[in-house]
């Protein structure tokens, strides 16, 4: 244990370093006090066919959600139809299922897309093109439409939402998307770094923000690169980070992200727009922190994670819930983590205040020595080369592997404490609070599986054969636009999976990724 | 000789950090890991252990997957004298019973020790 002084905060210049709050270069957070709003609060949702999770968004909104969170099931996330032969045994387990134009917008009916955010981890360009038809057949003004989707091209088949797609076109659907939204969508925050995603195997803080960095370093060089003005784009970018349980570390992570970014905006990029220079940050609580063992400490867990965000001053929390280690959220946990939420911003204070550990002796010197610590990351990986041929090689998933090695060396030496875990165990026969809901489950909705296929033979199949064809024609042709191409595919029938296959092909390679798997049922 | 043992995953469920943690700790207690990583199928997962002369077939779960593929993993695991394991922390006891009523060798949930998963295995080839 030791403690801080002024001596630990003596370079600290509070107009070059600080600012007020809503103050270049935004450490101390992004806007100026705003009394009137409190973060959105959303829990990641989604389960089963497009209705059941229109009906469990509802159900969360009812309950003072004030953001929709989607995630897609496995199946969706990976780019594969439900009737495929690898998604039977998940279809609808871990999110939704979404496949179609049709589900998209049954997905949103009634959702009031002129009031709430939507903010999805879906698969950028299917998300948005679906999104965007969607909201337009509900009558609203896509323009209009505010919210968020993950765009993470660079490491997304290194850890867990592969698509079995290269480099090259990950990052062109990346970017087309972007561009899309730039134009079509501009309140619309098209470009997600995902770096929660990228950590929760195990990953530390200064590993997660470079990585994060590095991530959004290449797509702004790429999207300039291609004549956009770093103004019309960067205001739509936003961090979605980890929150692990060293709570100090974690804001001074939120703070010294803030302040990078703006620096690097403005002195890099050249931004001027005050919106390109105050970067929006929202948290998912880390799922790797949430035991299996005497699963009620997660909401405690949980309540301090969300606390620790609501301080850094983010602008929206989804808290990994209580059930995490064994199932995707049930209602019960959501509610307790709406809840958390709830408790936090209404009674303790925290909404009265912004930035309230500014000018701490030691959050101060956090932040400077994360910043320098990330910053030197960023510069080690991007000395190594092109950020495509790292991707290529592995480099990152190396990285990735060994995190994930760590944490498990850890957690099995103790040397990172989990309580219940590798230190204050109890006897499985006495841990029994909450377990009842682990034996709780849901099937695979097979019922979907026969809709879609169902759906699939009565299709047009000369028009669906020419948007498919114009897909591929379009990967081909590296200037190509492709977002186009994936909304008339939309329009004409085609699914995700087979745009996705489309897509594949252009490229010369197997439509079917999982073609040489052997799959009975 | 060392004993040889498949970790994989089975399905579309894209969670690896289970999966490498048990791969890691058998590799400490002296076993040889082939590592197949993620999107197998039983037919992948028992082939490698034909082609590898592995003695086990691990299966890492953090998806409900599991339930759908077990018995068929089982299956073919008798067919080929292969033993197979289940491990992962959305494994409930009631789930345990049930897999070792299809046929499937050890079963470990999230409550499980170290200890217990190196015995087991071990007892398994002994």
């Amino acid at each position: 244990m030791r403690w801080y002084g002024p001596q630990d905060t003596t370079g600290l210049d509070y107009a070059r370093d600080l600012g007020d709050p809503g103050e270049y270069p935004y450490t101390r957070g992004r806007r100026p006090i705003d009394t009137t709003s409190s973060w959105i609060q959303r829990e990641l949702s989604g389960e089963g066919s497009p209705s059941r999770s229109n009906g469990q968004f509802r159900g969360l909104i009812a309950a003072g959600a004030t953001g929709v969170d989607v995630i897609g099931d496995t199946a969706t996330m990976a780019l594969i139809d439900p009737d495929h032969s690898m998604a039977a045994a998940s279809v609808g387990t871990t999110g939704v299922s979404l496949c179609r134009l049709a589900d998209y917008i049954e997905l949103y009916d009634e959702m009031p897309l002129d009031r709430i955010t939507v903010s999805h981890s879906l698969n950028a360009p299917f998300c948005v093109a679906g999104l965007n038809l969607a909201a337009r057949h509900h009558g609203y003004d896509a323009a209009q439409v505010r919210g968020s989707v993950i765009n993470a091209p660079i490491y997304s088949e290194d850890c867990g939402y592969a698509t079995h797609m290269p480099y090259d076109l990950r990052v062109r659907l990346a970017l087309d998307t972007i561009t899309f939204c730039v134009k079509e969508m501009p309140k619309f925050h098209s470009f997600v770094e995902d770096t929660y995603y990228i950590s929760d195997g195990g990953l530390d803080v200064v590993e997660e923000m470079a990585l994060g960095f590095v991530e959004i370093r290449e797509v702004t060089r790429r999207l300039i690169e291609r004549g956009l003005s770093v103004d019309s784009f960067a205001p739509r970018i936003a961090i979605l980070v980890n929150c692990r349980m060293d709570l100090f570390e974690e804001v001074a992570k939120v703070r010294a992200s803030r302040r990078m970014y703006a620096r690097m905006m403005r002195e890099e990029y050249g931004a001027t727009d005050p919106r390109s220079l105050a970067v929006n940050i929202s948290v998912h609580t880390s799922g790797l922190t949430m035991t299996a063992p005497q699963p009620v400490n997660n909401v405690v867990r949980g309540a301090v994670q969300a606390l620790a965000m609501a301080m850094a001053g983010v602008q929206a929390i989804e808290i990994s819930t209580f059930d995490e280690a064994f199932r995707t959220p049930g209602h019960e946990a959501h509610i307790v983590a709406l809840r958390t939420q709830q408790v936090i911003a209404e009674e303790t204070g925290v909404s009265k205040v912004v930035d309230p550990f500014g000018g701490s002796w030691f959050i101060e010197s956090l932040t400077d020595e994360l910043e320098d610590r990330i910053s030197n990351k960023i510069a080690e990986i991007e000395r190594k080369g092109e950020i495509s041929v790292l991707a290529e090689d592995g480099y990152f998933r190396s990285i990735l592997n060994d995190g994930m090695s760590r944490h498990a060396r850890a957690i099995q030496s103790g040397e990172l404490r989990q309580v219940g875990v590798n230190c204050h165990t109890m006897p499985p026969a006495e841990d029994t609070l909450l377990r009842d809901l682990s034996e709780s489950r849901f099937a695979p909705d097979t019922a979907h599986i026969a809709r879609i296929r169902d759906w699939k033979s009565t299709r047009h199949p000369d028009r669906l054969a020419h948007a498919l064809a114009a897909i591929s024609q379009a990967a081909k042709d590296p200037e190509a636009d492709l977002m186009a191409p994936i909304i008339d595919g939309y329009q004409a029938d085609a699914t995700q999976g087979e745009m996705a296959s489309a897509l594949r092909l252009g490229y010369g390679l197997a439509a079917d990724p999982f073609a040489g798997k052997v799959v009975r049922r | 000789m060392k004993v040889r043992i498949v970790v994989g995953i089975i399905g579309l469920d894209q969670h690896e950090v289970g999966a490498i943690a048990i791969a890691r700790l058998l590799t400490l207690h002296g076993f040889e890991v082939i590592y197949l990583g993620r999107f197998q199928t039983p037919q992948s997962m028992i082939a490698a252990a034909v082609d590898e002369g592995a003695q086990v077939v691990g299966a890492s779960c953090h998806s409900w997957e599991f339930i759908s593929f077990a018995p068929e993993l089982a299956a073919l695991a008798k067919q080929e004298g292969v033993a197979v394991v289940l491990g992962g922390s959305v494994i409930t006891p009631g789930d345990a019973v049930r897999l070792r009523r299809a046929g499937i060798d050890a079963v470990f949930g999230p409550l499980v020790t170290e200890r217990q998963i190196i015995d087991e295995i071990t007892r398994l080839v002994a």
